[in-house]
């Protein structure tokens, strides 16, 4: 995949999420309208007319209305979560009076309640705030086209306006971090507003399940305290209250842009926020108290700068508060950071393995490859002059027909280089087999369950090639417990499983033996060390009756 | 007969060539790697190429590879060949590709004059020449467990006699390597056969897959 076709998709995916959330808050903003009608109407009914015998009827009307309500927003919010939102209540019963008072006593009926107040003005708030973003930025989309249509030919923003079409048309430039910023709010206001409605009208997130029967115990919900939405809501309400205030001084004519203030006043919770929030996220390493402290410290150098700034210049006090910031700060970093000027003995030693580590991997790494080496220069070198000897010598042999003294030790000498090129064949043998060099784990293990005696199955992965030496200790762990199926498992059938997990290779052989193994014996002993000196781990499991495993997770680099 | 020879170690090259002239048996083209085998199977029609496993460009198992792969290309061309090592992969991988003669055996046999110059004439003639070492490794294996069936029920003389049989050898020259008649050797062949539950055939080279087969089935 190119990056441009990454960078078309993520667009695709915000712009997507954006309408969205503009369709959901569009909703939500109807919903709360119809909240505020039908809470108000229905509170205001029932208390007035609760004395009266139709008080009744209207208060379970008003429950059906409030649950009406809320059904349909939890179904704005199920759209734009993807997962269901349930209202769950409990059963009514028979008859005018008992649904009643299961109603009055379901208490999801309350937070229906709770949750029909707080939406009728935050879901309206957050709607209008969205809708108003998505407004604006297509009024600035269309700016040329009808900017002088307006009284007086202009369109004011407050800050800017424009009355050219030169000055429209850089309404339309403005329109895209306007668009941005747009994107932004829509989806905190979407998060705000659908946290309250799971929060509160979705019976799996109380913990209310729908078994619950008994009335009067109703089951604790589960108070907890999301830090995301809470910081979403701050952010939402932040951005409602800084907007509003631009309003209100566009509304009472212009003039000293006092919302500046303002903005800096709710600025500055919203900050602490961010920093807070940043601290809690931070991942606990040495060094993160610092870094909150330094973050910190930013925030209110800057936070002055922007005073300074906004109350005209002049000598730059906020100078003195940095001087006085960094000070604690760098005391603060040196305590922590001491240890890396002055190095602990803990440390020394953590660094010690470190470099062992890699040393003795790399060790095991050159020895590989230098046996691998050591037994081509036999092939190539030693054992074919040896080969060539013996075709001299059985050369020579041919023609001594004549003499057979002669030819008798012609021929002894003949077998005596053909047991020296066995003695060679099998050195070869022990440092690879040749189907391991030359084809890989998986054929030479597959190699290995052809040639056992028993049935044996082989699952080995198949791309790319470890490191010699782990290929070869993998190699010896699968030999080594075939032939100990072979020889004490009574010829039950054998399983091979090589998979790469992460950076490990782990080779499990398995077999349907009577069991009983002894991680002691000479040659599991001698597997435990092959294997614990690429530092792998070998274990061997093998209760009497069966079955029998022999598991080795041997580290492989990359 | 018309024979070629693939090896990359010159010495060992130019000894065999010297070898086989002796015998009066014509070495018509020599190569140094697996792509030069292709070359020259496909251009002088050899009936034998003789060739080493390992070879370059890769220096693994080239040799097997470009084998069958002639094999395929050629059908009835008779592959013999030599490796240092005993490796049952290769051997049945040759075995089991195309048609015509097949040979594996270890490099020092070509010490034995006679014996290899047997066994590229069995191959030339479609035969089978597996080298001791290869079914004494599978005889190994399947005979660790083998019980009152199949390897198991055999006498001594008769796993020789299947051994032998498993390396590809005639009645006949079976019968001069143990001294014995090929009256008595034919005897031994029909016991094995029977043990064994084998299908008989005369023809040799059959005769050796069954053997070979019912070696790796598990006797």
């Amino acid at each position: 995949m190119t990056p441009k076709t990454t960078w078309t998709r993520s667009l695709r995916t915000t712009l997507a999420q954006a309408a969205r959330d503009t369709a959901y808050l569009t909703v939500g903003t109807l919903t709360s309208a119809l909240a505020l009608a039908v809470w108000i109407t229905g509170v205001t009914l029932t208390l007035s007319l609760v004395v009266f015998v139709v008080g009744l009827p209207i208060m379970i009307a008003s429950a059906v209305a409030f649950r009406w309500t809320a059904e349909l927003d939890r179904r704005n919010a199920a759209w734009l979560l993807g997962r269901p939102v349930h209202g769950v209540y409990r059963g009514g019963g028979h008859g005018l009076r008992a649904r009643l008072r299961a109603t009055l006593r379901d208490p999801q009926s309350a937070r229906d309640l709770v949750w029909l107040v707080l939406h009728s003005m935050l879901g309206f708030t957050l709607g209008c705030i969205g809708v108003g973003m998505v407004v604006l930025v297509a009024g600035l989309v269309t700016l040329p086209a009808w900017y002088w249509s307006l009284p007086n030919g202009r369109v004011d923003f407050g800050l800017w306006h424009a009355d050219s079409t030169a000055k429209a048309f850089l309404g339309v430039l403005l329109a895209l971090p306007t668009a941005f910023v747009t994107v932004g709010v829509l989806r905190v206001c979407a998060r705000a507003e659908s946290w309250l409605a799971v929060r509160l009208l979705d019976g799996d997130d109380a913990g209310v399940s729908p078994s619950a029967d008994s009335p009067t115990d109703a089951p604790p919900r589960r108070r907890r305290f999301d830090p995301e939405i809470a910081f979403s809501l701050h952010g939402a309400v932040t951005a409602f209250v800084a907007v509003l205030m631009a309003v209100i001084w566009v509304g009472v004519g212009l003039g000293y842009f006092w919302p500046a203030w303002v903005w800096l006043g709710i600025a500055a919770p919203l900050g602490i926020h961010v920093v807070i929030r940043r601290a809690a996220r931070a991942p606990a390493v040495r060094g993160r108290a610092v870094r909150v402290h330094a973050e910190a410290s930013a925030l209110i150098v800057g936070y002055l700068t922007l005073v300074w700034a906004m109350s005209g210049g002049g000598t730059f006090w906020p100078f003195w508060a940095a001087l006085g910031l960094s000070v604690p700060l760098g005391l603060h970093a040196l305590v922590v950071y001491r240890d890396r000027l002055n190095p602990t003995r803990e440390q020394e030693l953590t660094e010690r393995v470190d470099v062992l580590t890699r040393t003795r991997q790399g060790a095991l790494d050159v020895q590989a490859a230098e046996l691998r080496r050591i037994e081509r220069d036999l092939h190539d070198g030693a054992q074919a002059r040896l080969v060539s000897l013996s075709m001299l010598v059985g050369r020579a042999e041919e023609q001594l027909a004549d003499r057979p003294e002669v030819a008798a030790l012609v021929r002894r000498a003949r077998e005596e280089a053909g047991a020296a090129i066995g003695e060679l064949r099998d050195l070869a043998r022990g440092i690879a087999p040749p189907v391991l060099t030359d084809r890989g784990l998986s054929a030479a293990v597959q190699a290995l369950g052809v040639r056992a005696p028993m049935a044996v199955t082989v699952d080995v992965f198949d791309e790319g090639r470890p490191p010699p030496v782990v290929e070869t200790a993998a190699y010896f762990v699968v030999a080594e417990a075939l032939t100990n199926v072979a020889k004490h498992a009574g010829g039950a059938a054998a399983r091979v499983v090589v998979t790469r997990e992460a950076s490990r290779l782990v080779v499990e052989v398995s077999d349907d033996g009577p069991g009983g193994a002894d991680p002691a014996g000479s040659g599991l002993r001698g597997l435990v060390s092959r294997v614990e000196a690429i530092d792998g781990t070998l274990r061997v499991t093998s209760p009497a009756g069966g079955p029998t495993t022999i598991r080795a997770e041997l580290p492989c680099g990359s | 007969m018309r024979v070629v020879i693939v090896e990359d170690n010159a010495l060992l090259r130019e000894g065999i060539v010297a070898l086989l002239r002796e015998r009066d048996i014509d070495v018509v083209a020599q190569a140094e790697d697996a792509p030069g085998l292709l070359r020259i199977v496909a251009g002088h029609k050899p009936d034998v190429a003789i060739v080493d496993v390992r070879l370059p460009p890769t220096f693994t198992d080239d040799g097997v590879r470009a084998a069958i792969e002639a094999r395929e290309r050629h059908p009835g061309l008779g592959v013999l060949i030599l490796s240092q090592y005993v490796e049952p992969v290769y051997t049945q991988e040759l075995l089991a590709s195309g048609t015509g003669g097949v040979g594996y055996l270890l490099k020092e046999r070509v010490g034995e004059v006679r014996a290899f110059v047997e066994a590229i004439e069995r191959v030339a003639s479609g035969g089978t020449a597996l080298d001791r070492e290869v079914v004494a490794e599978l005889m190994r294996t399947r005979g660790a467990e083998a019980g009152d069936e199949g390897l198991g029920s055999l006498t001594p003389r008769e796993r020789e006699v299947l051994a032998l049989m498993a390396e590809g050898r005639t009645n006949a020259a079976i019968a001069r390597e143990l001294v014995v008649t090929s009256g008595a050797v034919e005897k031994h062949v029909s016991s094995i056969f029977g043990k064994l539950d084998l299908p008989a055939s005369n023809d040799d080279h059959r005769r050796v897959l069954a053997v070979l087969a019912s070696l790796r089935a598990g006797g």
